[in-house]
C-alpha cells in the first residue's frame, strides 16, 4: 500500500511540474495568443480587448492557479485556433489517435517479438542479419519521413493504400458509421457495418506501419538479446539436459524468463508512441490528437498545448503504472525493491 | 529435439497465419464504398479562426464567401463591369460622393427563410462597423437609412468608394439580424458551425479543425443552381499532403499544392496549372529606428544588393513578379510606373563606404511557416554578404515574430520580411497606410518610419478617393515614389496565384479580389 501510495503522489508531482514548466513556457515565448484567436489582421484594439477576456494581462502565477483550479473543475479552457473546448477536442480526438496507437502497437509487439525470436534462433546467419539491418532501420528512421516513403511508394506510385485520412470521403454519405463508444473501426464491427471496418483497416495500414517501426525495431533487437542471454543460463542447460522438449524450454523456460524486460519496453514504447503519433497523424492527415498538437504548436495554442501536455503526462504515468502491475505480477520481487 | 520443431509448432502456425490474414485483409486495394453522388470534395488549408460574419478576417474567407453574400461583388481587374450584383441589383452614389443608395434584390431570403431587406443591411453594418474584426472599412459611413424594405441610404462622412467597400471580402456580409441578436446574447452562437447567410450554401457540418461541410441552399435567389449539392471540404494544413489526396483520387480539389510540385503536376495531363494575379505581395521592413539603417543612402544601397529576379524564382519558384512597392499589380492604386531597384552591388557598396558604414551586422527575422520566405531569406543574406554586410537569420512563428517586433522597436529586428495583402481591394487605404503610415504604437508599420509628407499624401488620397479617383491615384503615386526614393522597405515581389485544376471539373477563376475564396457554386464537370 505504502508504494502504491509512493507512486501515486511521485506521479502528482510529476504531473504539476509538467504542467508548471509547460505553461511558463507557453507564457513567456514572445508571442501574441489573442492574435491566434482573432487572426493576423486584427486591430491593435480588439487583441488588447481579447486580453483582457483571455485573462492574459494578469500575473503569470494568478494564471497558473486560475488554470489549475478550472482544469481540476473540468474546464480545460477554449482552443484559440478552433474556438472549441479544449476536453472536448481531446475526447472527440482521443478514439483515433488510440485505435491507431494499438494497431501500430499490435503489429510492433507480434512481429517484432516474433522476428527477435527468429533471429535468436538462427543467430548469425543471413536471416539474423536481415532482421538486424530492418530493426535498425525502424529505431533510426524518423517516422515523418518513413511515413512520407511510404505514402509516396504505396499510396502515390503503387495505389494500394489510400494516402490520407481514416476512411473514404464517400464513406460518410454511402455507409456511415453509427457512433456507439466513438472508436471507429471498432463501431463499424460491432454495428456490422464492415465496408466500414474494412474501409478503415485499409486506411490504418500505412500509418499504423510508420508509427509502429520504433517500437518493431525496438522490441525485435530487444526479444533477440534477451533470448539469447536467457538459453545461455546454466538453468537452460540443466533443463535440456534433463531431456525436456525443445518446445517446453522455450516457450516455459526461457521466453517467460525473457519477457519481463520486453513488456517493460513495450510499455515505454506505447507511451512513446503518444507523441510519435504527433508526426505520423500530421504526415497521413489522421485526426486525432497528433495532428492537433502539430497544429496547436504552430499557432501557439497554448490552452491546446496545456490540454494535450497534460494527456501526454497523464498517458505516460498510467502506462508506467500498469507496466510496473505486470512487472510485479511476472516477479514478485519488484514490489520488493 | 531442434529449435526448428518449437516454430513448427500449431500455435505459432496459427499466430502467423492471423496475422498474414489480418495484413492481407487490410491490404485490399478493391473499391469497399460508392461515390458519393453530388458531393465535391475538396482538401484546403484554410482554416476557421471564427464562423462569424461580422468578426471574420482571416481564412475562413474560403468558407465564408459561399454562406455570406455582400450587396456587391467585385470583378477581377480588366473585367467590365466591374461590379457584379448580389444582393444589391443597382446602385448609385450622390456628385459629391457622399450619399451611396442601394436598391436591394427582390426574393433573397436567408437560410432560415426570412427575407433579406434594408433593416438586414442597416444591422449587419452598424454591427460590422462597431465590433467587426474588419470594421475600420466602415470608417466613411455616418448612418444607414432605410426609406423602404429594398432600398438602403448610405450617408457618409467623407466621400469614400462605397461600392468597392461593400463588395469587401471582409466585414461587408448582410447577415441574418436574428444571428446577430443570438451572437450578442452568446458570443459563442456560431463557433459549432451555424450560420446567418443567405449564400448558395449553407454549412451542414463542422468538425473543429478537420472538416467542413457545404450543403446547397434550394431557395438561394440565382437561377442557375449549383451542380454539387455537397461540398465536403477536408482542413489539411500539409500541402504535399493535399496534393497526396487529390493525385490519389481522395479529393476532386486541393487548393493548397505547394509552388515546388507545380513542375511535376504540369506534366500531368489530368490537371491544368493555371496562374493569376494575386494580392500578396512580400515587402521587407528595415527598422529605420536604429542607426545605419535611419539613414536612406543605407536602405537604397542595400535595396540594390539584391537579385530580385533570383528571389522571385527562388522564393515563388518563378510564380511572381517584382514588386513595384507595396501595392501588387492588379489592385489599386498600383502604377507601373513606379520604378524598382535592380541589382548594382558595386554601387552599392560605394554608398555604403560613403556613408562610413562598416562592418555592418544585421538581423533578419522571417515567419518560419511561409515556405517561401524560408526559400528566399538566404538569398538576402547572400546578397548583403556580397557587399559586406552579415546577416544573421531567425526564422520563427509569425506571432512571435509580429509580437517581438511591437514590443520595443528600438531593440527589435533590422530587417523584417513579410507576406501582405489588403483587407479589400484597396490597397492605398491598406497596403500604403497600414504599412508605413506614422503611428503612436507599432502595429503593422514595422519599419517605424515616420514621415509627415508622406502621411499627408496618402491621408488626402484616401479622402478623394470615393469622389475623384484619378486624383486620389496621382496622390498614392507621388506617396508611392517616396516609398522608393525613402526605402523604408525592400520591395521584394508579388505572389502569383497558381492553381492546379483537375481538367475532369470547370472551377470558377480564381478572383484576385476575394483570395482566399473558392466559389463553389459554379463548379461544374467538364
Amino acid at each position: 500500500m505504502r508504494i502504491l501510495w509512493n507512486r501515486l503522489s511521485s506521479a502528482l508531482l510529476v504531473l504539476c511540474a509538467a504542467s508548471f514548466i509547460t505553461f511558463t513556457l507557453a507564457r513567456v515565448i514572445p508571442s501574441d495568443p489573442a492574435l491566434a484567436y482573432i487572426g493576423p489582421k486584427a486591430t491593435a484594439a480588439d487583441s488588447a480587448k481579447l486580453r483582457i477576456t483571455l485573462g492574459l494581462d494578469q500575473p503569470i502565477p494568478v494564471q497558473y492557479f486560475k488554470y489549475v483550479w478550472q482544469t481540476l473543475h473540468g474546464n480545460w479552457g477554449y482552443s484559440l485556433s478552433t474556438k472549441q473546448p479544449v476536453l472536448q477536442e481531446i475526447i472527440n480526438r482521443l478514439p483515433a489517435t488510440l485505435e491507431l496507437i494499438f494497431f501500430a502497437m499490435s503489429f510492433a509487439v507480434i512481429f517484432g517479438v516474433a522476428m527477435g525470436v527468429y533471429a535468436a534462433k538462427y543467430r548469425g546467419r543471413l536471416q539474423d542479419s536481415v532482421i538486424r539491418i530492418v530493426a535498425i532501420a525502424g529505431v533510426s528512421m524518423p517516422a515523418f519521413w518513413l511515413g512520407l516513403l511510404l505514402q509516396m511508394l504505396f499510396a502515390g506510385r503503387l495505389t494500394w493504400f489510400p494516402a490520407t485520412g481514416q476512411f473514404d470521403i464517400d464513406l460518410k454519405y454511402d455507409n456511415p458509421i453509427s457512433k456507439v463508444t466513438g472508436f471507429p473501426i471498432f463501431d463499424s464491427i460491432i454495428t456490422g457495418n464492415f465496408a466500414a471496418t474494412v474501409n478503415g483497416l485499409h486506411h490504418m495500414v500505412l500509418p499504423a506501419l510508420t508509427l509502429s517501426a520504433y517500437s518493431f525495431g525496438l522490441l525485435s533487437r530487444m526479444a533477440r538479446a534477451n533470448l539469447l542471454e536467457v538459453m545461455s543460463q546454466d538453468y537452460i542447460k540443466v533443463a535440456r539436459a534433463y531431456g525436456l522438449s525443445e518446445r517446453l524450454v522455450f516457450f516455459k523456460l526461457a521466453l517467460r524468463n525473457a519477457l519481463p524486460p520486453i513488456i517493460t519496453v513495450t510499455g515505454l514504447s506505447t507511451a512513446y508512441l503518444i507523441t510519435g503519433t504527433f508526426f505520423v497523424e500530421q504526415v497521413y492527415n489522421w485526426p486525432g490528437i497528433g495532428s492537433f498538437a502539430v497544429n496547436s504548436l504552430l499557432s501557439i495554442d497554448y490552452p491546446a498545448i496545456m490540454g494535450i501536455t497534460l494527456l501526454a503526462a497523464v498517458g505516460y504515468l498510467v502506462i508506467n503504472f500498469i507496466v510496473d502491475l505486470i512487472h510485479a505480477k511476472l516477479d514478485p520481487r519488484v514490489w520488493m525493491r | 529435439m531442434s529449435m526448428k520443431t518449437a516454430f513448427s509448432s500449431p500455435r505459432v502456425r496459427l499466430i502467423a497465419v492471423v496475422s498474414t490474414a489480418l495484413l492481407a485483409v487490410a491490404s485490399l486495394s478493391i473499391p469497399t464504398v460508392a461515390q458519393g453522388a453530388g458531393v465535391f470534395k475538396v482538401a484546403t488549408s484554410a482554416a476557421v479562426t471564427t464562423w462569424d460574419p461580422v468578426q471574420s478576417f482571416s481564412t475562413e474567407a474560403f468558407y465564408m464567401t459561399n454562406i455570406y453574400e455582400p450587396l456587391l461583388w467585385k470583378n477581377p481587374d480588366g473585367i467590365t463591369p466591374e461590379y457584379s450584383p448580389a444582393l444589391a441589383t443597382s446602385w448609385t452614389s450622390s456628385k459629391d460622393g457622399k450619399t451611396w443608395t442601394f436598391k436591394l434584390r427582390a426574393g433573397a431570403t436567408f437560410h432560415d427563410g426570412s427575407p433579406v431587406n434594408s433593416a438586414a443591411v442597416k444591422a449587419s453594418f452598424d454591427s460590422s462597423k462597431k465590433i467587426g474584426g474588419a470594421g475600420f472599412i466602415w470608417d466613411p459611413l455616418k448612418s444607414v437609412e432605410t426609406p423602404s424594405d429594398d432600398t438602403v441610404v448610405l450617408t457618409l462622412s467623407y466621400a469614400a468608394p462605397m461600392d468597392l467597400i461593400a463588395s469587401s471580402t471582409y466585414g461587408a456580409y448582410i447577415v441574418n439580424p436574428k444571428a446577430l441578436a443570438a451572437v450578442a446574447a452568446d458570443s459563442k452562437y456560431y463557433e459549432s458551425g451555424k450560420d446567418g447567410g443567405s449564400g448558395p450554401y449553407t454549412i451542414s457540418s463542422y468538425k473543429a479543425g478537420s472538416s467542413v461541410v457545404l450543403s446547397a441552399y434550394g431557395k438561394h435567389w440565382a437561377t442557375d443552381k449549383p451542380d454539387y449539392s455537397t461540398i465536403d471540404i477536408s482542413i489539411v494544413p500539409d500541402g504535399i499532403t493535399a496534393q497526396q489526396m487529390m493525385t490519389s483520387g481522395q479529393v476532386d480539389w486541393s487548393t493548397n499544392i505547394p509552388l515546388t510540385s507545380m513542375a511535376t503536376l504540369k506534366k500531368n495531363k489530368k490537371y491544368s496549372v493555371i496562374t493569376y494575379k494575386s494580392p500578396f505581395n512580400y515587402v521587407g521592413y528595415f527598422n529605420t529606428l536604429r542607426a545605419p539603417l535611419n539613414n536612406p543612402v543605407v536602405r537604397q544601397a542595400l535595396s540594390m544588393a539584391l537579385n530580385y529576379r533570383d528571389i522571385t524564382a527562388i522564393g515563388g519558384q518563378g510564380y511572381g513578379t517584382q514588386a513595384r512597392g507595396v501595392v501588387p499589380a492588379g489592385i489599386y492604386p498600383y502604377d507601373p510606373a513606379i520604378p524598382q531597384y535592380s541589382m548594382a552591388r558595386a554601387k552599392a557598396k560605394t554608398m555604403l563606404d560613403r556613408a562610413g558604414v562598416k562592418d555592418l551586422k544585421i538581423k533578419i527575422t522571417y515567419a518560419s511557416e511561409n515556405s517561401a520566405e524560408a526559400r528566399f531569406v538566404p538569398l538576402i543574406k547572400d546578397a548583403f554578404a556580397a557587399i559586406g554586410v552579415t546577416a544573421e537569420v531567425q526564422g520563427i512563428l509569425f506571432n512571435q515574430q509580429w509580437a517581438a517586433a511591437k514590443k520595443d522597436p528600438a531593440n527589435a529586428q533590422d530587417l523584417f520580411i513579410v507576406k501582405y495583402w489588403p483587407t479589400y481591394s484597396d490597397a492605398g487605404v491598406d497596403n500604403l497606410w497600414s504599412l508605413f503610415h506614422s503611428s503612436t504604437k507599432p502595429f503593422f508599420n514595422l519599419s517605424y518610419w515616420k514621415n509627415a509628407a508622406y502621411d499627408k499624401l496618402v491621408d488626402d488620397a484616401i479622402e478623394l478617393s470615393g469622389s475623384d479617383k484619378a486624383a486620389a491615384q496621382k496622390l498614392y503615386s507621388q506617396a508611392m515614389m517616396m516609398l522608393y526614393t525613402e526605402a523604408p522597405g525592400l520591395y521584394l515581389y508579388d505572389e502569383a496565384q497558381v492553381s492546379v485544376v483537375p481538367k475532369k471539373f470547370s472551377i470558377p477563376k480564381y478572383n484576385i479580389n476575394y483570395p482566399f475564396s473558392a466559389f463553389f457554386a459554379g463548379v461544374k464537370l467538364s
